[in-house]
C-alpha cells in the first residue's frame, strides 16, 4: 500500500512541484498518473522510491516511512520498489543480459538463479535473441523493455514505470502496457505514469490527474 | 564473520568486473600510481646511498693524540687508562716515534724515489683512538679530545675539528632536508592517487547512482571501488619496484667495477626490502583511503538531495 499525506515539495524557491499532495493506492492496484508535462508526475515517483526528500507531509510504502530513512537502510525500501525510468538508466557498457542480472547482484542472489530469472525476465519482454547487445545498439523500444526486465525481475511488489512508452509506437505501447498488466495480475502494484490519453484508453485502470503539483482528480 | 566474507567474495567479483569493464581508467590509475612511487622509491635510493656514504665516511673519522718526547712512563700509563675506562673506545693503536718515522719515511720515498735522512727523528709518538658507531659519535669524539688535550705528557690532539663540524651539519642539513623532501613527496603522492581514484569513481557515477536506486547498501557500493583502490595501490607499487629493481641490477652489473674504482669499498644499494614492505603497504592504504573518501564525498552528495 502506498499513502501520501499532504506532501509538499519544492525544488529551489519557484512555486511548489508538488502541491499538498495526499494520495492513497491499494495493494494489487494499477494506477495511471497523468497530467501534463511539468505537473510532477516524475516526482511523485521519485519521492516514492526515496530519490528525492520533500520539504512537508507524510510517504508511506509498504509500511515504511519513506522520509524517516536514511542512507543505511535505503535500500530496504528499494528493494520493494522496481522502477521504470524515464530516460531507461540502462548502463552503456553492460550487455541486456548484463544489465538485468545487476539488479539482482546488488541483493546478494547466487549465480545460477541469477542467470535463470534473468533469462526468464528478458523472455517475458521477448528480447532473448538481444541478450548480448549492448544498449546503444538497441532501438528505443529495445532499450526500454529491457529496463521492463530489470524492474520486475525481483519480483518487487510494487512497480513504479516513468514513461515506459514514452517513445514507441502504438504497438509496442500496447505490449508493454499487456506486459505491466500481467505482472498486475500477479500481485503486483502499479503506477504507471504517462500523458498519453491513448495509453490511459487502452488499459481500463484508475486515473489519478495532476496539474501543477496537485491532485485534480482521482 | 560469514557475511564479511561473503560480502567480499562479491566484492572481488564486482571489483574484476568492473576492472574489466573499465581497463583503461584503470590501467590509467595504475600508470600514475606506478610513476609516483617510483619518484618515490628512487628518492629512497638516492636517500639510502647518500646515507651508506656519509656512514662509512663518518667511521673514518679517527682521533690522534701526539705525544710529548720526554713522555713518562706513568703518563703513558695515565693516558691508557683513560682509552681503556672509556666505553666509546672501540681501539687504540700506538705509533711510536720510530714506527711513525718508518711509516714517513716509507711513503716520501713511494713519492719521490728519494731517501731521506735527517740524521735526527723530528716526529712525535703518538696514539690513534677508534671510536664505536653511535648517534654521537663526533660529539663523543670533541668531548674526549678536550680532556685528553690537558693531560700531562700530551703534546697536542688532531681529529680534524673544523672539518668534524661542518661535516657534522652537513649531516645534519642532509637528514633534514631528505626527510622534509621525503615527507613532502609522500603528501604529493596521496593527493595524486586519491585524485586519480577519484576520478575513476566519477566516470562510473551512472553506475553508482544507479546500484543504490535499484537497491544496493552502501556498503555493496563501496567495497568493489575500496578492493579496487588496494588494488590499484598494489599493482602500481609492484609494477615500479619491479622495473627500479630490475633496472638496478643491471645497472650494478654493468657498472659495479667503475664505481667501486671511484670510492673503495663502497657498493650502491637497492631500497632495504623493510622499506620496500613499507612502500607497497602504503601504496595499498593510499588506494584504500583515497577510493574511501572519494565514495563516501560522492554518497554524501547523492543523499544530501
Ligand atoms: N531536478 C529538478 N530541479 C529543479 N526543478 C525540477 C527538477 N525536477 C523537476 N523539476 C520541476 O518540477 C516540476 C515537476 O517536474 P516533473 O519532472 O515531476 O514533471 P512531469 O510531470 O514528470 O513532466 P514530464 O511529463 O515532462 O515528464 C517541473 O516544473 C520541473 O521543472
Ligand atoms: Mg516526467
Amino acid at each position: 500500500m502506498i499513502q501520501l499525506f499532504n506532501v509538499i515539495k519544492k525544488y529551489g524557491s519557484g512555486s511548489p512541484a508538488l502541491d499538498d499532495i495526499s494520495l492513497r493506492i491499494e495493494k494489487g492496484e494499477f494506477v495511471f498518473l497523468t497530467g501534463p508535462s511539468g505537473a510532477g508526475k516524475t516526482t511523485i515517483l521519485k519521492i516514492l522510491s526515496g530519490w528525492e526528500h520533500f520539504e512537508e507531509g507524510q510517504v508511506l510504502v509498504q509500511g515504511i516511512n519513506v522520509g524517516k530513512l536514511n542512507a543505511g537502510n535505503m535500500h530496504t525500501l528499494r528493494r520493494s520498489i522496481g522502477v521504470i525510468f524515464q530516460d531507461y538508466k540502462l548502463l552503456a557498457n553492460k550487455t541486456a543480459f548484463e544489465n538485468v542480472a545487476f539488479a539482482q547482484e546488488v541483493t546478494n542472489r547466487n549465480r545460477k538463479t541469477i542467470k535463470f530469472k534473468t533469462w526468464e525476465a528478458l523472455k517475458n519482454v521477448g528480447l532473448t535473441s538481444k541478450k548480448d547487445s549492448f544498449p546503444p545498439q538497441l532501438s528505443g523500444g529495445e532499450q526500454q523493455r529491457v529496463a521492463i526486465a530489470r524492474a520486475m525481475v525481483n519480483a518487487p511488489p510494487i512497480i513504479l514505470a516513468d514513461e515506459p512508452t514514452g517513445n514507441l509506437d502504438q504497438e509496442i505501447s500496447l505490449e508493454i502496457l499487456k506486459l505491466l498488466e500481467e505482472l498486475n495480475r500477479n500481485g503486483a502494484t502499479i503506477v504507471f505514469a504517462t500523458h498519453s490519453q491513448d495509453i490511459l484508453k487502452l488499459g481500463n485502470h484508475r486515473v489519478v490527474v495532476l496539474n501543477r503539483g496537485k491532485v485534480i482528480s482521482s | 564473520m560469514n557475511s564479511v566474507i561473503q560480502a567480499l567474495l562479491i566484492g572481488s567479483r564486482a571489483t574484476i568486473a568492473n576492472v574489466r569493464a573499465n581497463v583503461q581508467t584503470f590501467l590509467i590509475s595504475v600508470m600514475t600510481i606506478a610513476i609516483s612511487i617510483g619518484i618515490l622509491g628512487l628518492f629512497l635510493i638516492i636517500f639510502f646511498n647518500l646515507n651508506g656514504f656519509l656512514a662509512s665516511w663518518n667511521q673514518q673519522v679517527q682521533l690522534i693524540v701526539y705525544l710529548q718526547d720526554d713522555i713518562s712512563r706513568a703518563q703513558k700509563g695515565n693516558l691508557e687508562d683513560l682509552f681503556k675506562t672509556n666505553s666509546r673506545v672501540q681501539s687504540t693503536e700506538e705509533v711510536t716515534k720510530d714506527q711513525a718515522w718508518q711509516e714517513f719515511r716509507l711513503s716520501q720515498a713511494e713519492k719521490s724515489g728519494l731517501e731521506l735522512d735527517l740524521g735526527f727523528n723530528p716526529l712525535p709518538g703518538s696514539y690513534r683512538v677508534r671510536f664505536k658507531m653511535s648517534d654521537n659519535r663526533l660529539l663523543h669524539i670533541s668531548k674526549f679530545a678536550g680532556k685528553i688535550q690537558s693531560e700531562p705528557g700530551v703534546e697536542s690532539v688532531e681529529y680534524g675539528k673544523s672539518w668534524v663540524s661542518r661535516f657534522e651539519k652537513f649531516m645534519v642539513f642532509c637528514r633534514v632536508f631528505l626527510m622534509a623532501t621525503g615527507a613532502l613527496l609522500s603528501f604529493g603522492l596521496i593527493l595524486i592517487i586519491s585524485n586519480t581514484i577519484r576520478l575513476s569513481i566519477y566516470s562510473r557515477q551512472d553506475e553508482i547512482e544507479l546500484m543504490l536506486l535499484i537497491g544496493a547498501t552502501p556498503q555493496f557500493v563501496k567495497i568493489p571501488f575500496l578492493l579496487e583502490g588496494m588494488l590499484q595501490g598494489l599493482s602500481g607499487s609492484l609494477l615500479s619496484l619491479g622495473l627500479m629493481e630490475i633496472i638496478y641490477y643491471y645497472l650494478r652489473n654493468e657498472f659495479q667495477t667503475s664505481i667501486e674504482s671511484i670510492a673503495r669499498g663502497m657498493g650502491f644499494q637497492f631500497i632495504p626490502e623493510p622499506f620496500l614492505l613499507i612502500l607497497v603497504g602504503s601504496s595499498v592504504l593510499i588506494g584504500l583511503v583515497a577510493s574511501y573518501i572519494s565514495t563516501y564525498q560522492y554518497m554524501q552528495v547523492l543523499n544530501r538531495r
